[in-house]
C-alpha cells in the first residue's frame, strides 16, 4: 500500500506549545478559591499508629482543615482492595500518606506539617521478596482474605498475594533428557521512573456529590473508575481533567496519588485542593519499579535446543500490591524470553514487601524477565562452545513455533531471527574502537520480546469532528505525556481520512466529560488501539459524508466518489461538494436544511482474546508481539572500573512504522533509560526501610555526558495484521533487553557474570580484584 | 521586603516574603508558567532562566537577590510571531517529547547562543551539564543546538 502521510517524518504537533511555554501542566493551573495540602508520611517501614495528636497543626497560620484516615478509611483498588488514601492504624512502607493539611498556601501547609506528633508502634520489617515469603517473615497484611479480590488473583503463602503459573509439557522429563543444565538466580532492584514532572492533583469535591480532579496521569477513566467507587459517586459526577503530562514511564498510570488527594479534598467541600509532590516525596510517595529477584533452570541438548526451563520469580510489591498482580503475569508470560521452550514450569509470585508500592515502570515485567532469560542463554552457549547469536538462533520464535502461552508464531508476528541477524552484522560487523588506558573493550547481544498487558476486551475511542471549513478536530482518550501519539494518531487519521495532515487538530487535553473512553496510555497500545479507533471512526465520517453527498445529488450512496475533499457521484463530475459543503448539514438554495452536521465516531475493541488459564497459564492472551533485538559495545577501564557504552544498537519489529524519526527517538530514549538502570539506577533502602537516595544527585539518572557515541535503531516492518495500517507498539521495547545486553557484553570484556544490576563501577572493582 | 525584578522587558515590583525563590517569585507573581520546577534542589536544571546574561537556577536563588535583575524565560524568547532559531529547531529536530526539560535546556542554550556564537561540541555539552531529560536521550536537544547555530550562522 502506498501511503501520503503514514511513514514520513511529520514534525510534533505538540512541540510549538512545549517550545513556547504554553503547554499547561497540573503544577501550572490555579483555580479560583484554591486551597493547598501538604502530606506528613511515615517515617517506619512496618509500625502500628497508636496516637495522632494534630491540634497545633489546627491553630497554625493559615491552616484550614487536617485530615487523618479516621476520616476516611475506604479500601479501594482494582485487583486488590487493600489500600486506604491515607494510613489507618498501620503503615506498610515509609513514605506511606499518615496525616493531610490543608492551608491557604503551601508553605503555611508545610509549616503546620511539622507540628502533627504520631506514637508509633515499629514492628520488623521486611524488604526483600524472597525474604518476604520465608516463615519468618513478618506479615503485612493480616486481614488479607477480608479484602475484596478480583477474580484472576490466586493468593498463596507468606505475603504472597498472587501466584501466576505456566506449565506446558514435561519439565522433570526435559532436566533428565538434558546435555546441559545452567542454574542461576538473577536481581533486578527497585528503581524509579524519575519523570521530570512531578506527580500532582487538584480535587474538588462538591456539596452535591460530584468531584472534579485535574491530574497529570496516564489513566483518567481508570481515576474516574476508582473515585467513582471509593466516594460511591456515579460515573457521570466524576470528572478527570488530564492537561499535558510531563512524563509517565507507567508511574502515573492506573491511581497513584488521586485517591489520596480526592479524600483530601472531602474535608473542604466546594473547594479545589492542590498536591504537588515535592522530588524527595516522588521517590517514596508515588510507585517505584521492578524488585524481581528471579531463579533459572534451563535444560539444553549437545547441539543447542533448549529443552526446558524451570523458572521462579518473585516480585517485590511494596506495602500495597494493587498496582502490580497484572506486571506477575507480564514477568511469566514473557520469562522465557523470545524463544521456544517445549516443556516448561514458571511460577511468578506477587509477594508483600515493606517498600513503596511497586508499579507498571517502561517494559511491566519484561526487562526483568529478559535479565534472567538472555544472561541464562549467554551462559548457556558458553557451556555448549556456541557463538550465543547461533544459539538463538535455534530456538527463536519463528514462524511456526510456539510461545510459552501456547501462541503460534505466523507471518505477521515480527522477524525476531532478522532483528538478532542485523544487530549482530552491525554490531560485529566493524572493528572495535582504539581506546587509550587499561581499557577493555566487550560487545552483547540480547534479544526480546514484548506483549501489551491488557485486558481481554481492551477498549479505545476517536472522535472526529467536521468543522465548517473543511477542517477536523479529533478527541481522543489517550494522554500525550511525551511518545508523540498525538503526532503519529493525527497521522493516522489525515491517512485514514484522505486529508492533509494541516486539516487534522487533535485535542491536546484529556476530559473525561467530553473525551471518548480509553482504558489507559499505557502497554505501548496506543498507537494501535487508539489507531485503529481512529481508523473506524474515518471511515464512519465518509460513510456520512457519502450519504449526506448522495442526498443532496439525488443518486444512489454506491455511486458516491471520495476524492480527497472532493464529493461528486461517478455518472457527473461537474457537479462536485466538498466537505465543508456538507460538514454543518446541506441547505439547499432555498435555505431548507436537507443533511446535518458531520460527526465521525469509532470504538475499537481487541477481538478474539481470552484470560490465561488458572492452572496453566496457556490462552490467546496476548494481541500481539513486538520482537527486537539489542547490542551493546563498551569498554571497561579496569583501573576505575567506569563502564563506557560506546555503541548501543536496537533492532525493533514494530510493523508498519507511521513516524520514524519519532519511533526513532522514542527507543533511544528508552535505551537510554535502561542504560540508567543497567549501571546507575538503583534505589538504596536502610535496614530500617527508608529510601537513602531520595534525590538527583544521588539516584543518577543518564545525563548527556553517558549516552553513547552511536545509538543505531533499525526498524524492521512486517506489519501487523490487528494494527492501523500494519503498525505495533514500539513505546516501552527499547528498555527490555539493554541491561542483559550490557552484562553480556562486560561478560566479553571482563569473564565476569555479573547477575545482578545495576553494574556500578564499585562492583567491577570489586569483581576484578576477586578474579584476579 | 520588596522586589523590583524585569522579566521579559516587564517591571515587577512586588511585596515578597525573603525565602520566596525567583522561581515562585516568577511563577506567582509575574504569573509565567512557562518555567518549569521539577525538584526545587537545583538539581535538573528545569527552572533555568536567564539572568542578567547568565543561565541560572530559579530555584535555589532567592527573589531578593535578583533585585533589580534582567530575567528571560522561555516566554520571552520568541519575538513577537517569530519563534527564535533555537525553538525553530527544536521542533525541527524533534528535541522536544514530554516537554518538561524543554524550558531549561532552551534557557540554557539561549545563554550560550547570546555569549558564544560558534560554540564547540565540549562548550554545548558543558551548558547541558546537569540539565537532565528522562524522555530523549539527549541526542536531540545536541543536535537541535548544533544546529541552531549552523543555521543562523553559516
Ligand atoms: S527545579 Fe530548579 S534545578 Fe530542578
Ligand atoms: S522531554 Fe521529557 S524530560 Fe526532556
Amino acid at each position: 500500500m502506498g501511503f501520503s502521510i503514514v511513514g514520513k517524518n511529520v514534525e510534533r504537533v505538540d512541540a510549538y506549545e512545549k517550545v513556547t511555554g504554553k503547554a499547561i501542566f497540573v503544577g501550572d493551573i490555579k483555580l479560583p478559591g484554591m486551597l493547598y495540602a501538604k502530606v506528613l508520611r511515615s517515617p517506619n517501614a512496618h509500625a502500628i499508629i497508636k496516637n495522632i495528636d494534630f491540634a497545633g497543626a489546627l491553630k497554625s497560620e493559615g491552616v484550614v482543615a487536617v485530615v487523618t484516615g479516621k476520616d476516611f478509611n475506604h479500601r479501594f483498588g482494582i485487583a486488590v482492595a487493600d489500600q486506604t488514601p491515607l494510613a489507618v492504624h498501620k503503615v506498610r512502607f515509609a513514605g506511606e500518606p499518615v496525616a493531610a493539611v490543608i492551608a491557604v498556601t503551601e508553605k503555611a501547609a508545610a509549616k503546620a506539617l511539622k507540628l502533627i506528633k504520631i506514637d508509633y508502634e515499629k514492628l520488623p520489617c521486611v524488604l526483600y521478596p524472597q525474604n518476604a515469603v520465608q516463615k519468618d517473615a513478618p506479615v503485612i497484611h493480616e486481614k488479607f482474605y477480608q479484602y475484596k479480590l478480583a477474580p484472576w488473583v490466586s493468593p498463596g503463602g507468606k505475603n504472597v498475594y498472587q501466584h501466576f503459573k505456566v506449565r506446558r509439557g514435561d519439565v522433570d522429563k526435559a532436566f533428565n533428557e538434558a546435555d546441559i543444565i545452567v542454574e542461576n538466580t538473577y536481581w533486578s532492584p527497585y528503581i524509579h521512573h524519575v519523570q521530570l514532572e512531578p506527580h500532582g492533583a487538584i480535587a474538588q469535591y462538591n456539596h452535591d456529590g460530584s468531584m472534579v480532579i485535574y491530574t497529570s496521569s496516564q489513566a483518567p477513566f481508570v481515576v474516574q473508575h476508582c473515585l467513582s467507587e471509593l466516594h460511591d459517586i456515579p460515573l457521570n459526577r466524576v470528572r478527570v481533567i488530564v492537561p499535558y503530562v510531563g512524563g509517565g514511564f507507567g508511574g502515573k498510570s492506573d491511581v497513584t496519588i488521586e485517591p489520596l488527594v480526592s479524600c483530601i479534598a472531602r474535608a473542604v467541600p466546594g473547594r479545589p485542593v492542590k498536591l504537588l509532590l515535592t522530588r524527595e516525596e516522588m521517590f517514596e510517595g508515588t510507585v517505584v519499579g521492578r524488585g524481581v529477584y528471579s531463579h533459572y533452570k534451563t535444560a539444553v541438548s549437545k547441539d543447542g535446543k533448549i529443552l526446558g526451563m524451570e523458572i521462579k520469580c518473585y516480585l517485590g510489591s511494596g506495602g500495597y500490591a494493587d498496582y502490580a498482580v497484572n506486571i506477575v503475569s507480564g514477568i511469566a508470560m514473557s520469562a522465557t524470553g523470545p524463544y521456544e521452550v517445549p516443556n516448561l514450569k514458571i511460577d511468578c509470585y506477587g509477594v508483600y514487601t515493606n517498600t513503596p508500592p511497586t508499579g507498571a515502570l517502561r517494559g511491566y515485567g519484561h526487562p526483568e524477565a529478559h535479565f534472567g532469560a538472555e544472561r541464562q542463554i549467554d551462559m548457556i552457549a558458553r557451556k555448549l562452545n556456541m557463538d550465543p547469536a547461533e544459539f538463538r538462533m535455534k530456538n527463536l520464535l519463528v514462524k511456526g513455533r510456539k510461545n510459552a502461552i501456547g501462541q503460534i508464531m505466523t507471518e505477521h508476528s515480527g522477524r525476531v531471527d532478522v532483528c538478532v541477524k542485523s544487530v549482530t552484522e552491525e554490531l560485529f560487523g566493524k572493528p572495535k574502537p582504539e581506546v587509550k588506558g587499561n581499557i577493555t573493550i566487550g560487545r552483547g547481544i540480547a534479544a526480546y520480546m514484548k506483549m501489551p498487558v491488557m485486558p481481554t476486551n481492551v477498549q479505545s475511542g476517536a472522535i472526529i469532528k467536521l468543522n465548517g471549513d473543511g477542517t477536523v478536530t479529533m478527541s481522543v482518550g489517550a494522554i500525550e505525556m511525551g511518545q508523540g501519539s498525538y503526532t503519529a494518531l493525527s497521522q493516522i487519521a489525515a491517512e485514514a481520512l484522505g486529508i492533509p495532515m494541516e486539516k487534522v487538530h487533535i485535542n491536546t487535553e484529556v476530559d473525561t466529560a467530553y473525551s471518548p473512553y480509553e482504558w489507559q496510555t499505557v502497554a505501548s497500545h496506543t498507537t494501535w488501539g487508539v489507531g485503529n479507533a481512529i481508523i473506524i471512526a474515518s471511515k464512519d465520517l465518509k460513510a456520512k459524508l457519502r450519504e449526506a453527498a448522495a442526498k443532496v445529488l439525488k443518486v444512489d450512496v454506491d455511486k458516491i466518489v471520495l476524492d480527497g475533499e472532493k464529493i461528486y457521484s461517478r455518472d457527473n463530475k461537474e457537479k462536485m461538494l466538498l466537505w465543508s459543503d456538507l460538514a454543518l448539514g446541506y441547505t439547499s438554495p432555498k435555505g431548507t436544511a436537507v443533511t446535518s452536521p458531520i460527526i465521525g465516531e469509532g470504538y475499537f475493541v481487541a477481538r478474539g482474546l481470552e484470560k490465561p488459564d488458572p492452572e496453566t497459564g496457556q490462552g490467546n492472551v496476548a494481541a500481539d508481539w513486538t520482537f527486537g533485538c539489542v547490542g551493546v559495545e563498551l569498554g571497561v577501564n579496569k583501573d576505575t572500573g567506569e563502564i563506557r557504552v560506546y555503541r548501543l544498537i536496537n533492532a525493533i519489529d514494530a510493523g508498519k512504522i507511521i513516524n520514524p524519526k519519532l519511533a526513532h527517538d522514542q527507543v533511544m530514549g528508552a535505551m537510554v533509560q535502561a542504560l540508567g538502570s543497567s549501571l546507575s539506577e538503583v534505589l538504596v533502602f536502610s535496614d530500617e526501610g527508608k529510601i537513602r537516595n531520595n534525590d538527583l544527585v544521588d539516584y543518577k539518572i543518564p545525563g548527556l555526558e553517558d549516552v553513547p557515541e552511536q545509538v543505531k535503531v533499525i526498524f524492521v516492518e512486517t506489519p501487523e495484521e490487528t494494527g492501523p495500517f500494519g503498525a505495533r507498539g514500539l513505546g516501552e521495547h527499547g528498555a527490555v533487553a539493554v541491561s542483559p545486553a550490557v552484562a553480556n557484553a562486560i561478560y566479553d570484556a571482563l569473564k565476569v557474570d555479573f547477575v545482578d544490576i545495576p553494574i556500578t563501577a564499585d562492583k567491577v572493582i570489586k569483581a576484578i580484584k576477586g578474579v584476579d | 521586603m520588596k522586589v523590583k525584578v524585569v522579566i521579559n522587558g516587564i517591571t515587577f515590583c512586588e511585596e515578597i516574603s525573603p525565602n520566596t525563590t525567583l522561581l515562585e517569585f516568577i511563577k506567582e507573581k509575574a504569573g509565567l508558567t512557562g518555567t518549569k520546577t521539577g525538584c526545587e534542589n537545583g538539581e535538573c536544571g528545569a527552572c533555568t532562566v536567564i539572568m542578567n546574561g547568565k543561565p541560572v537556577r530559579s530555584c535555589i536563588i532567592l527573589a531578593a537577590e535578583a533585585h533589580g535583575a534582567i530575567i528571560t524565560t522561555v516566554e520571552g524568547l520568541a519575538e513577537k510571531d517569530k519563534l527564535h532559531p533555537l525553538q525553530q529547531s527544536f521542533i525541527r529536530k524533534g528535541a522536544v517529547q514530554c516537554g518538561f526539560c524543554t524550558p531549561g535546556m532552551l534557557m540554557a542554550a539561549k545563554a550560550l547562543y547570546d555569549r558564544n556564537p560558534a560554540p564547540s561540541q565540549k562548550d554545548i555539552e558543558e551548558a547541558l551539564s546537569g540539565h537532565l531529560c528522562r524522555c530523549t536521550g539527549y541526542k536531540p536537544i545536541k543536535e537541535a543546538i548544533e544546529d541552531a547555530f549552523n543555521s543562523h550562522y553559516n
